[in-house]
């Protein structure tokens, strides 16, 4: 039993840092452009797909690199021709948006690719465990985990050391300030857009090395990515990252003692933060009124 | 407080509500394909479109198109041409199912239903056909009320039962692979039946159940399952999930190496699923509804094949191509048998019928029993084929094919009463 918890532990910390990397994307955009990005699944599966029909010609490896960047060119030709034209309105304009945005990539996707699943494969050495006795600990996961830990890294490192990221940073605290001081906030905007997107892209393809690759493949990763920020607190991609570990390693105990609940255990987490602690674990107060 | 323009934010509350519609998403737009002309038998079908079941739904939908362009090319039925309607019914909203169902019936006015791949939508729609009077095929939905204790006398089903498929498998994998079994089960209604019926037949058989894991529909991960399988040491473990769910479980199985230490087997398996799976996640011993590739040659199947590969892109038929293509001509010949297109004389006609070989396109006996209205279809049970050996479209082996009549429960077990109206 307690191998079994340890395990499952273990296991939902690799779960976990897989949520937050789609997470810290959304938590970035909500952050300084004040859009919940409903489209943000779907900019995974262009990622994912993008990666597939890139392999052919650049293998594994060159479509891991590129598929990311061009989700990331995507996405920021989405944010300059729809999404800057709701910024500063209410937010139920945003929510409208990317949630026709959503089915249009659903269904797009389905258009060029094909409704039917692609299969994906990954290069061999990382598709075997790494013993016999962590079995669920393979190749391919560590690897999942060292990228996703380096993505962070870098984005953090950007955030604290660069002109851009410190303008981000400023933003997301005082967006009105930022652009008196004269900053020009629409590049802003954009920049930070495309650097969420870039982070669902490379999410994409990482889960289409473990997932089937399909139009919907993004849905079931888009709600944990939500309750990630809810539970990790709005406005800090700390908690972000937190509360995406949180309920990886939450929903894979749930699993040893009562499988079935190992979904909604991510949504009475959720309650119970919202009760205790309304702006979440590492939330600012009235980061969001 | 008074919102400035660029800090007029969503507030929390907001987030959740819009986080609560996230699982809207898979509902989709009307979809229809209308086709007019005077005088014409129309078939109104409510399938999935869009969503989880969009590509089990449209490769049912080009069987229809086959068959309808078939029928046609030999006068239609009774001399009068078909047209097919087409709605989307979406993967999962049975109301959506229903309003399309009423819109069909109440006012395209469609002499005959078809519908639905989802169990659950296709139970919704025999509840609207059945008050409307109106015959009805599901072609692909497989829980067991629907020709179980729900049965009715318009509604006939095309594919097998959940209980059908537990029965095909579960002696064969007790023989070959051992008695200790643990099973992924998909927590629905699919799931519930279909795990029942496999409990019960390895209990019978005098084996164990060292586990079932109840998995949520559309789960991504696998993982916290497998561990506790693996953790539970049985000599099978039994894979109920389907569709995407079933790529993205044996995908991780593989990469874990479970295969390797444990038997891999399920019941039901489809082309589909293979199709979108790796090479190297193609383990196990499964069975199919139908095959494409056949060791006795069958009358129809070359010309069935290389028709559907016409509209297919090239692809070959699955099972549920087979269905869309069988539910249409079952309608078709029982209206012909019947002289007649009014739904109860066509439902008479239909009970007991059986497939002439261009339609059934596999061996045995394959007809629409008239206790339950039922297919007897049979089982293609074998192994999956990683590699194709050296045809990379033929992905299962098949080892036998086991006639549908010997693995349906009686029909006092099925706990349908049929009861035909005057």
């Amino acid at each position: 039993m307690i191998d079994l918890l340890l395990f499952n532990a273990t296991n939902g910390l690799i779960i976990g840092a897989f949520y937050a990397l789609m997470a810290i994307g959304l938590s970035l955009i909500l952050n300084l452009s004040n859009v919940i990005n409903f489209a943000h699944g779907g900019f995974l599966v262009i990622g994912a797909y993008l990666s597939y029909s890139l392999t052919p010609y650049l293998g594994f490896w060159g479509a891991l690199i590129v598929a990311p960047f061009l989700t990331a060119a995507i996405g920021f030709l989405v944010e300059r021709l729809l999404i800057r034209r709701v910024y500063g309105r209410d937010p139920l304009y945003s929510l409208l948006l990317t949630f026709g945005l959503a089915f249009i990539i659903e269904d797009g996707t389905r258009q060029i690719w094909g409704a039917l699943g692609k299969p994906t494969s990954i290069p061999a050495f990382l598709s075997k465990p790494l013993s016999y006795q962590f079995f669920f600990i393979t190749g391919y996961r560590l690897f999942m985990v060292a990228i996703v830990v380096l993505a962070i890294a870098v984005l953090f490192v950007l955030l604290r050391y660069t002109r851009a990221g410190i303008r981000v940073r400023a933003g997301t605290l005082d967006l009105e300030t930022v652009a008196a001081l004269g900053i020009n906030i629409r590049t802003l905007r954009s920049l930070n857009f495309a650097i969420g997107i870039f982070l669902a892209g490379l999410a994409g393809v990482l889960a289409s090395g473990q997932l089937g690759l399909e139009p919907t493949m993004g849905d079931g990763l888009l709600m944990p990515s939500f309750i990630a920020i809810i539970v990790g607190g709005v406005g800090s991609l700390n908690g972000t990252l937190l509360g995406g570990l949180m309920i990886g390693v939450a929903a894979g105990l749930t699993a040893v003692v009562f499988p079935s609940a190992s979904d909604a255990i991510m949504y009475v987490i959720m309650a119970i933060v919202l009760l205790v602690r309304p702006r979440g674990l590492l939330g600012e107060e009235g980061m969001l009124t | 407080m008074k919102k400035s323009i660029h800090s007029l934010t969503p507030d929390r509350r907001t987030i959740l509500k819009g986080a609560a519609a996230v699982g809207a998403l898979q509902i989709a737009s009307p979809f229809v394909i209308p086709v007019w002309a005077a005088d014409a038998v129309k078939i109104g079908i409510a399938n999935p479109l869009t969503g989880t079941y969009a590509a089990t739904g449209k490769n049912e939908q080009i069987g229809m198109q086959l068959a309808a362009e078939q029928i046609n090319a030999k006068g239609g039925i009774l001399g009068r041409k078909v047209e097919l309607l087409f709605e989307d019914s979406t993967s999962g909203d049975a109301g959506t199912a229903v309003q399309k169902t009423r819109k069909l019936i109440e006012r395209d006015r469609v002499n005959f239903l078809v519908g639905n791949v989802n169990s659950a939508l296709a139970q919704a729609m025999a509840q609207v056909s059945n008050e409307k009077g109106v015959l009805h095929i599901v072609p692909g939905g497989h829980t067991d009320p629907i020709t179980g204790k729900d049965c009715k006398w318009n509604v006939f089903r095309v594919c097998n039962t959940t209980r059908m498929e537990a029965n095909a498998v579960s002696t064969l994998l007790f023989k070959t692979y051992g008695k200790k079994w643990h099973f992924i089960t998909p927590d629905y209604a699919f799931g519930h039946t279909l795990y029942q019926g496999c409990e019960a037949n390895l209990k019978k058989l005098g084996g164990t159940v060292t586990g079932n894991e109840l998995t949520p529909l559309g789960i991504t991960d696998f993982s916290a399952y497998l561990i506790k399988a693996r953790a539970a040491n049985p000599d099978v473990l039994v894979v109920l999930v389907q569709g995407n769910d079933m790529v993205n479980c044996l995908k991780q199985i593989s990469q874990f190496g479970i295969d390797k230490q444990i038997h891999i087997a399920g019941t039901q398996q489809e082309l589909e699923a293979v199709e979108a799976m790796p090479p190297e996640a193609r383990v196990g011993v499964w069975m199919f509804e139908w095959y494409w590739k056949q060791a006795a040659s069958q009358p129809g199947l070359d010309q069935f094949i290389a028709e559907i590969r016409k509209k297919s892109g090239g692809k070959v038929p699955t099972a549920r191509t087979w269905f869309g293509y069988v539910t249409i001509h079952s309608y078709a010949l029982a209206c012909a048998k019947a002289k007649s297109i009014e739904a109860k004389t066509v439902a008479k006609a239909l009970s007991d019928m059986e497939l002439p070989p261009e339609v059934k396109l596999q061996p045995n006996k394959v007809f629409f029993r008239g206790g339950d209205h039922q297919l007897m279809l049979s089982a293609f049970i074998g192994q999956l084929n990683s590699k194709g050996d050296g045809d990379p479209e033929n992905l299962f082996k098949v080892n036998s094919v086991v006639a549908g009549e010997s693995i349906a429960p009686s029909i006092a077990d099925t706990g349908c009463k049929m009861q035909m109206p005057a």
